[in-house]
C-alpha cells in the first residue's frame, strides 16, 4: 500500500510539473467551450426536446477530443520507463508489480478527472451568467460526470495495457486511440439492422457507450454501467499485470 | 551471500547463461567478467529478480529469488548497465523516491539520501536536474540509489562504462572503499577493472562459467613464457650472444638501440626468473644496466588464454556437427 502511494504521487508530480498536462488540459478546454457555444446557438435556433446536457454529451464532436485525451494520458506510462531502461530499477526494487500498475493506473485516472473537470463548470457557469434555470436538471449533470468518469477509467486501463506492450510511445498511443474507437463503434452496431427488442439488440446496447450517456444525462444511474465500465477496467488491468510479469518469462 | 546452482536462461534457441554455478560469501570483492554477450548481465538480471530462470535456483542472503523474489531484493542494491535514471527529477528527489520505494521511512530516507550522497560526493549538484548532470556525475548517482538502503549485496552492472580514464580512476577507488562494507559483484568486460578492484574473479564466456579464482593465481596458472625487459650499455653484440647461453632463456630480441644504449627483451621459460643471473653477467663483463624488469603476465593474458581455448572448442564442435 506504501509503495502503491509513492508511486502515484511520483507519477501525479511527473504528469503536473510537465507542460504535456497543462497544455492537454488548455486545448481539451478550449475545444469544448466552442462546443459548448456552438451547441447554445444551434439550441436558440431550433427548439430541441433534449436538454443542454443531453445534446452536448450526445455529440460526435464531444467523443472525438474525448478519446484523443486517453493515447496522450496513458502513452508514457510503461512505454517511457521500458524505453529509458528505469523499468529495470523500478521492478528490481522491493516492489509487487501490481502495486507499481496501480500507482500508475490511478494516477493517470485523477489526471484524466482533472483534465475533464473544467468542462463541467460551462454548465453551472452558463446557468449563473444567464439565469437560465430550464436548461437542465441538475441530476444530469451528476449523472453525466459519472458517465465520463467511467468511460474514463475503462479508456485510461485501456491505455495502460497499450503502454505495457511495447516501449514505444507512438505505438501506445495508436492502439489505444484505436481500441477506445472501436469499443465505441461497437456501441453503434445495434443501430444496423437489428430487430428492436432482441435479444442481439439488448447485448449491443451494453456495450454502447452512448446508450449509457443518454440515461446517465437524462439524470438516470443505472448501475449496469458501472458494474460494466469496472469489470472491464479490472480484466484489462489484469492482462496488463501479466503483460508486465511476463517480461520474465518471454523469449 | 550468493549460491547459484545450475542457472540457465534459454532465449527462442539459444541459451544465454548455460547452467552456471558459483558462489559468493559474503564480504567478498568478485568481478565478474566476460566479453560482450556472455551472458553476465542476464545472469545478474535473474540474480535480481527482473528475469526468471529456465532452470535452476539461486539464493541471495539466504532467500530464493522465486520464493522470496521481495526480500531478495531488499537484500540488494543493483545498478543497471548504463545507469538508467529519471531524467526530470533533481538528484535529491531522485534519491528520495528510490529510497522511499525501497521501504524506508519519511525521516530514514532523508538521513540515508544524505549519506549516500556523502558517499558518491554528490553534495555540489543536489538541486540539479538528473538530466543535465554528466555521466559520471550520473554514474555516480545510480551508485548512491544503489547504496541507500544500505544493501548487504551491490550488484553493479558495468559500472565504469563510458567514464573517462579520471572518473574511471575515482570510481574504482569508491567501489574499493565500498568494499570494505559490502559484498560486491561487478560485471565488466575491462580486465584492469578487476585487477584492481576484486579479491576474485569469475571468468564467463558464451553462458558457461571458463574460471573462478584470485586474479593473482589466474595469472599464475598461466603456462605462458616469461619476459624480461633489459637496457644496457657495452658490446651489444657478445652481450645477445652471452645471454642466449643463459640457462633458462629461449630467445632474444634486440628492440633498440639508442646511442650506446641498448634494450633487450629476453624470452624465458615459463615460472622461470633469470633476472639475478643476467645481472650476475652484466657485473662480470663490466657492462652497465640501466633497467632490468621481468613483465608480469596480466590478467588479460589470463582471459585472452582462456576465451581463446573455448573458441578453438566450439569451432571444432561445430566440424563434428556436420
Amino acid at each position: 500500500m506504501r509503495t502503491f502511494f509513492i508511486i502515484f504521487l511520483k507519477e501525479l508530480r511527473a504528469f503536473f510539473l510537465s507542460p504535456l498536462a497543462w497544455t492537454v488540459m488548455a486545448l481539451f478546454t478550449f475545444l469544448n467551450g466552442w462546443l459548448f457555444a456552438s451547441m447554445i446557438n444551434a439550441m436558440q435556433m431550433r427548439v430541441s426536446s433534449r436538454s443542454l446536457i443531453y445534446n452536448f454529451f450526445d455529440s460526435g464532436w464531444f467523443w472525438m477530443g474525448f478519446f484523443i485525451l486517453f493515447p496522450l494520458i496513458t502513452m508514457r506510462l510503461f512505454a517511457e520507463e521500458k524505453k529509458m531502461g528505469t523499468i529495470e530499477g523500478l521492478l528490481t526494487a522491493p516492489v509487487r508489480t501490481s502495486e507499481v500498475l496501480l500507482g500508475k493506473y490511478f494516477a493517470a485516472v485523477v489526471v484524466f478527472l482533472v483534465i475533464v473537470t473544467p468542462m463541467y463548470l460551462f454548465f453551472p457557469l452558463f446557468q449563473a451568467v444567464t439565469g437560465e434555470q430550464a436548461a437542465f436538471q441538475g441530476g444530469a449533470l451528476w449523472g453525466a460526470g459519472l458517465g465520463i468518469a467511467l468511460v474514463g477509467i475503462f479508456n485510461v486501463a485501456i491505455g495502460t495495457l497499450a503502454s505495457a506492450l511495447t516501449s514505444n510511445q507512438l505505438i501506445a498511443a495508436m492502439l489505444t486511440f484505436v481500441f477506445a474507437m472501436l469499443h465505441y463503434f461497437l456501441g453503434f452496431l445495434h443501430n444496423f439492422g437489428v430487430v428492436p427488442g432482441s435479444v442481439w439488440t439488448g447485448g449491443m446496447t451494453y456495450f454502447s457507450t452512448t446508450e449509457h450517456m443518454h440515461a446517465l444525462t437524462g439524470g438516470l444511474i443505472d448501475s449496469g454501467p458501472i458494474i460494466y465500465y469496472a469489470s472491464f477496467s479490472i480484466l484489462l488491468l489484469a492482462i496488463t499485470y501479466h503483460v508486465l510479469e511476463s517480461r520474465k518469462w518471454r523469449v | 551471500m550468493i549460491e547459484v546452482k545450475d542457472l540457465t536462461k534459454r532465449y527462442a534457441g539459444r541459451t544465454a547463461v548455460d547452467a552456471i554455478s558459483f558462489e559468493v560469501e559474503k564480504g567478498e570483492v568478485v568481478g565478474f567478467l566476460g566479453p560482450n554477450g556472455a551472458g553476465k548481465s542476464t545472469t545478474i538480471r535473474m540474480l535480481t529478480c527482473f528475469l526468471s530462470a529456465s532452470e535452476g535456483t539461486a539464493k541471495v542472503g539466504g532467500y530464493d529469488i522465486y520464493d522470496d523474489s521481495i526480500k531478495v531484493r531488499q537484500h540488494i542494491g543493483y545498478m543497471p548497465e548504463n545507469v538508467p535514471l529519471y531524467p526530470d527529477m533533481r538528484v535529491s528527489e531522485y534519491l528520495n523516491f528510490r529510497a522511499k520505494i525501497k521501504g524506508l521511512r519519511y525521516r530514514e530516507a532523508k538521513r540515508a539520501v544524505s549519506e549516500a550522497m556523502d558517499i558518491c560526493s554528490l553534495a555540489e549538484v543536489e538541486r540539479k536536474m538528473v538530466a543535465t548532470l554528466s555521466k559520471g556525475y550520473k554514474q555516480r548517482v545510480g551508485l548512491a540509489d544503489a547504496l541507500v538502503n544500505k544493501p548487504d549485496l551491490l550488484i553493479l552492472d558495468e559500472p565504469t562504462n563510458g567514464l573517462d580514464p579520471n572518473q574511471i580512476r575515482q570510481a574504482r577507488e569508491l567501489i574499493k572503499r565500498l568494499g570494505d562494507r559490502h559484498t560486491i559483484l561487478i560485471s565488466t568486460h575491462i580486465l584492469s577493472e578487476v585487477e584492481v578492484t576484486c579479491g576474485r574473479v569469475i571468468i564467463i564466456d558464451r553462458g558457461k562459467i571458463k574460471a573462478s579464482d584470485s586474479p593473482q593465481n589466474l595469472i599464475r596458472r598461466l603456462r605462458k613464457p616469461g619476459e624480461i625487459l633489459l637496457e644496457m650499455s657495452g658490446d651489444a653484440e657478445s652481450a645477445e650472444k652471452e645471454l642466449l647461453k643463459l640457462d633458462g632463456v629461449n630467445d632474444v630480441r634486440r628492440l633498440d638501440d639508442r646511442a650506446k644504449w641498448t634494450s633487450f627483451s629476453i624470452t624465458t621459460d615459463p615460472n622461470v626468473d633469470v633476472r639475478e643471473d643476467v645481472a650476475a653477467l652484466i657485473q662480470g663483463e663490466k657492462w652497465k644496466i640501466r633497467e632490468l624488469a621481468s613483465r608480469a603476465a596480466s590478467l588479460e593474458d589470463a582471459f585472452v588464454d582462456l576465451v581463446q581455448e573455448k573458441r578453438g572448442d566450439t569451432a571444432e564442435g561445430k566440424g563434428k556437427g556436420k
